[in-house]
């Protein structure tokens, strides 16, 4: 800060020298050609008196030659130099005064401002950062997550097939061997009636055989020998 | 009915039968007549029955035996199916005989025969039992046709099975 104070001052002194070391002599004298020869011309009557020829006087023609020289161009005329000097110096105490210590406090204000945003943005960085790093944390814990859920879930679901098909595999075995007793079962029973059938057929022939056979007399035998039988002991 | 009221009446009969005079005849009628209670289940069954009025069953009674059995065995059968006993005269029969063979000191044989048997054959049969058993016994012979042929004689809780039907049946299991 101290520097640019500095800078600051020493702006308008380097502008009043390069002034002045341009200044030329119509310049420095503060008139026009016109104005320069008139009070050449009036200043040689005032020491001449009016009745002499100053226009074919040497000295004055080599003074109005003097006026034709070419003017400095940079170098206002000394008043408006003290005027404006004047103004100049004015308006920098001025500024020294009033506008510096505003604009410097407003700089500041701007610069503390500025350093205000910095560290805000600095501290809204490493609060980003730091959201960051705990999002990206969460995002890889939320990752491992899902991964164990998928892993769990596959298992389960490995876990559910192979059930199922222990379970139908089971199943499908009592069916089978449901189905296979059934048939034997069934085999059975199918071979039990037709036996019974053909013993029924069978017997209902040896009945009606028998039936047509047994007469009185052989019904009399079959009690004589069922009496025999008793009597031996062996009915 | 109970075996008390079944032996009541077995006694009563037995009574009535030998203070007649004619036990052995009418032991036999109503040994017969019981047969055929047990074997015609329409006869039982109109015996028995409560709506028809008793004497008209009373009348059945003396129509079925009028005749052919003794005036004491239709009387005794007419009384026991005008008490409304009819479904229980074949037990009350089998117990009549049963006590009248025990007041001889004899028991019961019932034969079952596809034809009747002759007095020779009833007589070896009873003595054979007696070889066998050891039991003196009164044959009763119940015509029973599906027997076939052979004998099935019953004494107490005792069976000889020797009948064609028997002998039927143990073939017809041995095809099982």
């Amino acid at each position: 800060m101290r520097i640019r104070r500095n800078r600051l001052l020493a702006a308008p002194l380097f502008a009043l020298l390069g002034i002045a070391a341009f200044a030329s002599p119509a310049q420095a004298s503060g008139e026009s050609v016109g104005g320069c020869m008139a009070e050449v011309i009036h200043e040689a009557e005032e020491h001449h008196g009016k009745d002499h020829d100053v226009l074919h006087d040497e000295h004055v023609q080599d003074e109005l030659e003097k006026c034709f020289e070419a003017p400095n161009p940079i170098l206002p005329e000394l008043n408006e130099i003290v005027w404006g000097g004047a103004a100049f110096l004015i308006l920098f105490v001025l500024m020294v005064k009033k506008g510096f210590p505003a604009v410097k406090g407003a700089m500041d204000a701007r610069a503390e401002k500025i350093r205000t945003d910095l560290d805000a943005a600095e501290q809204a960085r490493t609060d980003a950062q730091a959201v960051q790093a705990d999002y990206e944390e969460r995002l890889a814990d939320a990752k491992a997550e899902a991964s164990r859920l998928i892993d769990e879930a596959r298992g389960a679901a490995d876990q559910v097939r192979t059930d199922l098909m222990a379970r139908h595999e089971a199943e499908m075995a009592e069916l089978r061997a449901r189905a296979a007793a059934d048939i034997e079962s069934s085999r059975t029973q199918a071979i039990a009636d037709l036996r019974a059938e053909v013993a029924g057929i069978a017997l209902g022939a040896a009945e009606r055989v028998v039936q047509s056979s047994l007469d009185t007399e052989v019904q009399g035998r079959l009690i004589d020998a069922y009496i025999d039988e008793v009597a031996g002991g062996n009915g | 009915m109970a075996d008390s009221r079944v032996t009541g009446y077995a006694d009563a009969l037995f009574a009535v039968a030998a203070a007649e005079g004619d036990l052995a005849v009418v032991e036999d009628e109503l040994f017969r007549f019981a047969q055929a209670l047990r074997s015609d289940d329409q006869l039982g069954s109109t015996l028995a029955d409560q709506g028809v009025p008793v004497s008209r069953r009373q009348q059945v009674v003396e129509d079925l035996l009028g005749g052919k059995a003794s005036a004491t065995t239709t009387a005794l059968v007419s009384m026991v199916v005008g008490a409304g006993r009819t479904t229980d005269l074949p037990a009350i029969v089998d117990a009549l005989v049963e006590r009248s063979a025990a007041s001889r000191n004899k028991s019961v044989a019932t034969v079952r025969t596809a034809i009747d048997l002759t007095a020779e054959q009833r007589n070896r049969l009873a003595s054979a039992i007696n070889t066998r058993t050891g039991r003196d016994v009164e044959i009763r012979v119940v015509i029973d046709p599906t027997v076939l042929g052979g004998v099935v004689t019953e004494i107490g809780d005792d069976i000889i099975d020797g009948s064609v039907r028997r002998r039927l049946n143990q073939l017809r299991e041995s095809f099982r």
